[in-house]
């Protein structure tokens, strides 16, 4: 092996189109957005640069395939680990109009037939990961490797073209319907009679849930409670192994995860690679059926989720009272749609990023283990420090390389920026108002505005709050503040609970069902813990843009989910 | 049953609001509603205004019957059957059949010479109502009267001047009951080719500044609680044809509050020529400004919903603004019909959906 050196030259270590670079994309787009949802913590430089060029790809794919009148797509950067979005703005009335005509034609199959369609992109993602599946990555050769190395970016660019596509048809039918309901009747879609009107739903998410829940069931009955009350995740694995019945509920469980089309292909942490998939580290699951027991026969996820379905056709039904008689049908067809957006956004996450993203976190390890056992790198982690291109080209010859000045370099830049400032705005405009009104808004795009910027929160001075986000899911809690900042850390949440952090993702569904609340940072109406807030009908508040850092674990909270506010009781 | 014998029979059933005084032409004030078979349902309903008191042009009714005279006397009538008997099956065919079909009977009524009778009884009520107005020779708007309301299928002719023309436009008139499309409307409902005949309303031409329609009822959602009004500069032949951006009012049926104002931008408008019409640019500085006043809107909105009240259902109205007369009598009513909403059909659900979604958010005014 040749002698390892480590450079003195000074390295610029940005890409154009992929690193935010201030001179030259600052007057490019004059403004560009913090993406909360996506970027807390700050991503690894594998996954940012992943994110960057597929997730914008996918915006202005689907922006082109609907034809969206005011916004041509998406443009992400990465600076720090966190990512910004700027937005291509169509200005011109013209144009506007010219884009209007195709929109109408191309939004009509998705009104008419979203399940048949969502059901037809799942079958072709689920068609390509089972080719990606089949690979054997540890006994891959070097060249296999590279193979799969392009065919899962290959898989993740389709993709990033199939994911937007449901989701602006259901959230600009989900914005009608409020725009609507406000207009008629003063509800908006922070109210409980809109909020119970699109909850209730079954999905991917909910079933899998309930299996998890079953399984808790099935170890009660065959008498495991105490290995699954008395042990940690870990151990549970160990001591079901020392017994006959254990061995007997493991084979079933492992079973399911690994012949159900998610099953344990599904990550634990939503925007990296660098937390294991249920597949990789059964524990994780394990923890969620562990939670299950631990909340004993009282707690009823099919009676819960039953519970709201009923809820929502009263609401519906409520509101359609309201609705003059020729207006019924369209106010029907708006509601099931807006239902969608919920729905669609909790199962797309499992069928697009989760599941892929487990199949090339186990793809990037593999090849990281290749670098790693040759000395080109550290350790195979450190594969999530390198871009693919760098990848693809040493991974033939690893010996003939030495990466860790690369990785080691990264390494420190990232773990600097766990701590380093996420300014909400870059903006070469006077103010960040400016910024908004003229960078953001004009897009009227649905995804950035209930969903990834978020809405701003308007306090109400005679509630004395002293926090205020946007109403996710309505009601009232009271509890002890956790603060939690990553999914390692959601093991601390205990039972009534609230729970502080900084966004959701879908991985993080199941806590929900420890939780009294959640506030988060981030997000709007149509984010992550707003819809899973109101399927498990916990009150829960978010955008409050500084929920993580003024509140403490520790510290008891009241939250009036309704009005947005919260109190730090001490 | 062969042609002859339906078109007897439906005409038989059309023909009995006939009077038996004989009169043949009648001003707008001594029709009404009653009278819908015997001088079409525009004639009858501006009559009907009349009577309510609404503010209607002063004009003349033309009946049905007369057309009928003219047909017989001329021969068009005789002509027109003839040609209509030796037709084969017209159902499915393609529309430049029927666009020759059209241009061939249209030819038979427009070649024919007015009688000498019903000429001069046109023209004694046109001189008539030149008296009326202190115009020797009045401009006219001659429009079609069918006994149905079928918006959009006959003719309609604006700012007629003179005797001459106003016979000319009147024949023109009874002649668009052959619109290819209105034939082809008629086959595909098995209504008889020959089914459809029409009286005429002439009535004085309003000098419009502006001009639109009200709906008692939202046309895209249906909305029964809102008046929803449409208005351009010029005349209401600018809104009606939807080439341009107009102006729109909500208004809340029972407190008459204006809910929406969308200011359109009002590139063109319709005015009066010398004689017809004719698009024209309106001046930059009009083009984004509101052409209803406040005061305008909640007037129109209130004809609008007691025509709706009288009328027993919601109302599509023409109204013109006449700059000739101080407000609040500078508002003049053209015509109603029963409003249509959208069909209720599930595609015409998404298209609301879709119409609404892109109305609502992409417009750069929505």
């Amino acid at each position: 092996m040749p002698k390892k050196k480590q450079p003195k030259l000074k390295i610029w270590d940005k890409t154009i189109g992929s690193d935010y670079i201030e001179e030259i994309d600052l007057p490019q787009m004059h403004s560009w957005f913090f993406d909360g949802t996506h970027s807390i913590p700050p991503l690894t430089p594998l996954y940012a640069w992943h994110w960057v060029k597929y997730c914008s790809h996918g915006f202005k794919v689907a922006c082109s395939e609907l034809s969206i009148p005011t916004c041509k797509g998406w443009e992400l950067r990465t600076l720090n680990g966190s990512i910004y979005c700027a937005f291509h703005i169509v200005r011109d009335p013209k144009e506007i109009a010219e884009r209007e005509v195709k929109f109408r034609q191309a939004l009509r199959p998705w009104l008419e037939d979203f399940d048949g369609l969502w059901a037809s992109n799942k079958k072709e993602l689920l068609g390509i990961y089972s080719q990606l599946k089949e690979v054997d990555v540890d006994n891959a050769t070097n060249l296999q490797l590279c193979h799969h190395s392009r065919n899962l970016r290959r898989a993740y660019l389709r993709m990033w073209e199939i994911h937007f596509l449901g989701m602006y048809a259901s959230n600009n039918a989900w914005l009608l319907l409020e725009t609507m309901t406000k207009e008629r009747f003063g509800i908006k879609d922070q109210d409980p009679e809109f909020q119970d009107m699109v909850r209730g739903f079954d999905n991917k998410i909910y079933q899998m849930d309930k299996k998890l829940w079953e399984f808790g069931k099935l170890a009660l009955k065959m008498k495991l409670e105490d290995i699954f009350k008395k042990n940690e995740p870990q151990a549970i694995l160990t001591k079901l192994q020392q017994s006959a019945k254990g061995k007997e509920w493991l084979k079933e469980f492992m079973g399911y995860m690994k012949t159900d089309e998610v099953g344990g292909w599904r990550m634990r942490r939503f925007s990296d690679f660098t937390e294991p998939y249920w597949l990789e580290d059964p524990a994780t699951p394990i923890r969620l059926v562990k939670d299950n027991i631990i909340k004993g026969s009282s707690y009823n996820l099919e009676a819960t989720r039953a519970e709201l379905a009923q809820k929502r056709e009263a609401a519906i039904a409520t509101l359609l009272k309201r609705v003059p008689a020729e207006e019924k049908d369209l106010f029907r067809s708006l509601i099931r749609l807006a239902g969608k957006a919920s729905s669609y956004s909790e199962e797309h996450n499992l069928y697009c990023e989760l599941f892929i993203q487990a199949l090339m976190r186990r793809g990037y390890l593999a090849m990281g283990k290749r670098l790693a056992q040759k000395g080109a790198i550290d350790a195979p982690e450190d594969v999530f420090m390198m871009k693919p291109d760098e990848i693809d080209r040493v991974l033939m010859i690893p010996e003939a390389y030495d990466m860790r000045w690369l990785t080691r370099m990264r390494r420190a830049a990232w773990e600097k920026a766990q701590n380093a400032p996420q300014p909400p705005i870059l903006t070469d405009r006077a103010s960040k108002e400016e910024a908004i009104k003229k960078d953001l808004l004009p897009s009227k795009d649905v995804i950035a505005i209930k969903l990834v910027v978020g809405e701003v929160p308007q306090p109400k001075p005679e509630l004395k709050a002293d926090l205020w986000g946007i109403c996710g899911c309505t009601g009232e809690a009271e509890g002890t503040a956790r603060v939690v900042m990553m999914y390692e850390d959601l093991k601390k949440v205990q039972a009534g609970d609230i729970l502080v952090c900084p966004g959701i993702n879908p991985a993080w569904t199941p806590v929900f069902g420890l939780v009294k609340g959640v506030i988060t940072d981030t997000g709007g109406t149509l984010c992550h813990a707003a819809i899973i807030g109101r399927e498990y009908g916990v009150p829960t508040i978010v955008n409050t843009q500084q929920g993580t850092k003024k509140i403490k674990s520790g510290q008891k909270v009241r939250m009036d989910a309704t009005n947005g506010a919260i109190y730090i009781l001490k | 049953m062969d042609e002859a014998n339906s078109l007897l029979l439906y005409l038989a059933s059309k023909m009995k609001g006939e009077t038996a005084s004989g009169k043949l032409i009648f001003s707008f004030e001594e029709v009404g509603q009653e009278h819908n078979k015997l001088v079409g349902k525009k004639c009858a309903n501006l009559g009907e205004m009349i009577r309510m008191g609404l503010p209607v042009p002063p004009g003349f009714a033309i009946s049905i019957a007369l057309y009928r005279k003219f047909a017989e006397e001329s021969g068009a009538g005789e002509e027109i059957s003839g040609y209509v008997s030796r037709l084969g099956e017209l159902k499915g065919q393609k529309i430049t059949l029927f666009d020759k079909l059209s241009q061939d009977i249209r030819g038979m009524i427009e070649s024919k010479e007015i009688p000498k009778g019903i000429s001069k009884m046109i023209a004694s009520h046109y001189k008539e109502l030149g008296k009326k107005v202190k115009v020797p020779d009045a401009a006219v708007s001659v429009r079609s009267a069918g006994t149905e309301s079928r918006p959009g299928m006959f003719e309609t002719y604006l700012n007629v001047i003179g005797v001459e023309d106003v016979l000319d436009k009147v024949r023109k008139v009874w002649s668009s009951a052959y619109t290819a499309r209105a034939i082809a409307f008629r086959v595909n409902k098995d209504i008889p080719v020959m089914g459809d005949e029409l009286g005429v309303a002439v009535s004085k031409m309003v000098n419009a500044r502006s001009a639109g329609i009200a709906f008692t009822l939202d046309p895209v959602t249906a909305d029964t609680s809102r008046i929803v009004i449409s208005a351009n500069w010029g005349l209401g032949e600018g809104v009606v044809s939807g080439a341009e951006s107009v102006d729109r009012f909500v208004v809340d049926k029972k407190s008459f509050a204006i809910l929406e104002t969308y200011i359109g931008k009002k590139a063109k408008q319709v005015i009066n020529k010398k004689r017809g019409v004719d698009w024209e640019e309106v001046p930059p500085k009009k083009q984004s400004v509101p052409c209803l006043s406040d005061d305008e809107i909640v007037a129109i909105a209130k004809m609008a919903m007691s025509l709706e009240k009288h009328l027993g259902e919601p109302q599509d109205m023409e109204w013109v603004i006449d700059p000739d007369f101080p407000p609040p009598h500078n508002i003049f009513l053209l015509q109603t019909r029963p409003a249509e909403a959208a069909a209720k059909k599930p595609e015409a659900v998404t298209d609301r959906m879709i119409d609404l979604i892109t109305k609502r958010f992409y417009r750069p005014n929505g």
